[in-house]
């Protein structure tokens, strides 16, 4: 049984976006500490903006 | 050339979130999700920069169900990955796609378009927000300081919500792939019970309107004044009034009815083919399709407010009474709109108490129509979520057959498992998404603690016990790794 089938049993319980085991070769694949890493910084950013701006 | 041919080298290459490499420990998982949560609520409390203070939230009651924070880096909240997911729901169910979702390569198309729309999405929602309707309005102060123009700080906050818009996806994708469920429900859940917890334990010295205990304990204690309950005056301040009296038994009948509804189902037992003696149930729940087809069915209505109130800021006075008036607080008071806006609260409907100047037909009217909307959407998407998710009679048979089980007094072939579940799921699946529905608007109807919508608590339940189930099995598999098998999870 490949697992993409039962990945799809089990994407129910999940949410509204559905990710599947197949992934193309082509696909820019991002590590999600990066994506934390970055959504953190940018947090800070705009907090110091805020800070300076008043 | 189809479409599909035509699009893959931009869908094929929409950047994704790495998946783990093998068995990802229950521990990590956790914390995955844990860190996921503690970042959203930090982004949540960061303002734009560059915008005016006091502003009316945009999204205004249906926050529960598209999460975010008005304001802040996240003002979207999952709205675009909900208004993309209900036009694949519609372009999937109706079977216009030509996407086989069990085909490797199609898989991957369904994705990257998955992803593209919930950026056009965001571009739908966030420019009209921000550039149209004046609903995020640019601070001349910080224009003048940096010279660049009302214009360029209205950019500067667009670019801020796009890039909170398409962290939002990402996070989403983070907790689908190392952690536990799914980032958009992580999210619902997180701000209805930040409301609800604030409802019950807030006090006033917090800023914030004060909470049930606290209240209670003033009632107790003689410092809130509170009328003879001999009195109708009194009984009414009891229940509907401070006393919230109905709002907490509202909020506890929600939890027992979606936990109830969650475990009712119809069991279709199972055998090995081989093994014999090993038995299973394949369950059909009364809730088939999940409690996520009614976020879809809350959004479309809320895409129609939204679509009056930027309307009502562009025509202005120029606008016609049928199709909508406004009041100061832009929430609709007549017209098309007025009567397509949900009913969100107790105070909405009870024109007997006086708390709204609409007149009762005027009331009937629009809970008749929120009623229809709610049901019959509730059971069209429910049928097209259980399509576009591979839980139709087909698939289910084939996942059936292909984990080698079969119906006891059935011949083992996926033709006629596929007749035995089509007596079942079809069914079901349209009750339960009804029920949901009728369930939803019951909810909104009697005001909850904390004024969290009804739809939210509901959302909130039923997801927490999916969540719950999902860990549960989890911790199975942790214990018996030869379960992991049997689940299909990891290897």
């Amino acid at each position: 049984m490949s697992r993409g089938q039962n990945t799809g049993g089990l994407m129910s319980s999940a949410g509204l976006v559905r990710y599947f085991d197949a992934e193309d070769r082509n696909a820019i694949r991002i590590d999600p500490k990066s994506v934390v890493a970055f959504g953190v910084l940018f947090g800070v950013g705009v907090e110091i903006l805020n800070i300076l701006a008043f | 050339m189809g479409w599909k041919e035509a699009a893959e080298p931009v869908l094929t290459r929409m950047p994704a979130v790495q998946r783990p490499e093998g068995h990802v420990p229950f521990k990590r998982k956790l914390g995955w999700t844990a860190g996921i949560l503690v970042m959203y609520f930090f982004l949540t409390n960061i303002t734009l920069f560059g915008l005016q203070t006091g502003t009316d939230d945009f999204y205004g009651q249906f926050r529960s169900i598209l999460a975010g924070s008005q304001g802040s880096i996240l003002q979207l909240g999952i709205g675009p990955i909900v208004t993309a997911s209900i036009v694949l729901q519609l372009l999937g169910g109706a079977d216009l796609l030509g996407l086989d979702t069990n085909d490797p390569r199609d898989q991957v198309l369904y994705q990257g378009l998955q992803k593209l729309l919930v950026v056009v999405m965001i571009c739908l929602t966030g420019l009209p927000m921000v550039f149209a309707g004046g609903f995020l309005p640019a601070d001349p102060a910080v224009a003048q300081q940096l010279g660049v123009g009302q214009f360029g700080v209205e950019t500067l906050i667009f670019v801020q919500i796009f890039v909170g818009g398409v962290l939002i996806l990402f996070m989403d994708e983070i907790v689908s792939k190392w952690g536990v469920g799914s980032g958009v429900g992580l999210f619902i859940i997180a701000g209805v019970s930040q409301q609800l917890v604030a409802g019950l334990f807030s006090w006033q010295e917090l800023g914030q309107a004060s909470g049930f205990f606290p209240t209670w304990f003033g009632i107790v204690t003689g410092s809130v004044p509170l009328g003879s309950p001999l009195t109708a005056e009194g009984l009414q301040a009891l229940f509907l009034g401070q006393g919230q009296l109905l709002a907490l038994v509202t909020t506890v009948l929600i939890f027992a009815v979606v936990v109830y509804a969650e475990s009712v189902r119809v069991e279709i037992p199972l055998s090995h083919a081989r093994v014999k003696g090993a038995r299973g149930r394949f369950p059909v729940k009364l809730i088939y399709a999940s409690v996520l087809p009614m976020i879809l069915v809350r959004a479309l209505q809320a895409n129609i407010q939204f679509l009056g109130r930027i309307l009502a800021s562009q025509l202005g006075e120029g606008m016609p009474a049928w199709l909508g008036e406004y009041n100061q607080q832009g929430q609709p008071v007549g017209g098309l709109f007025y009567y397509l806006n949900p009913i969100q609260s107790r105070d909405q409907w009870t024109w007997f108490l006086g708390t709204t100047s609409a007149e009762p037909w005027e009331v009937m009217l629009r809970v008749g129509v929120d009623l229809t909307f709610m049901v019959v959407g509730g059971a069209i998407f429910a049928v097209f979520w259980v399509e576009t998710t591979g839980m139709g009679p087909e698939a289910t048979a084939r996942q059936i057959q292909n984990s080698g089980m079969q119906i006891p007094g059935f011949r083992r072939n996926p033709q006629v498992i596929e007749k035995v579940m089509e007596r079942y799921i079809p069914q079901v699946t349209v009750i339960g998404g009804a029920l949901v529905g009728l369930l939803a608007v019951m909810a909104n109807m009697l005001g909850t603690i904390g004024q969290v919508s009804g739809t939210g608590l509901l959302l909130t339940v039923s997801i927490t016990y999916k969540l719950y189930e999902e860990i549960a099995e989890e911790q199975l598999m942790e214990m018996h790794p030869m379960m992991r098998q049997v689940f299909g999870g990891g290897d």
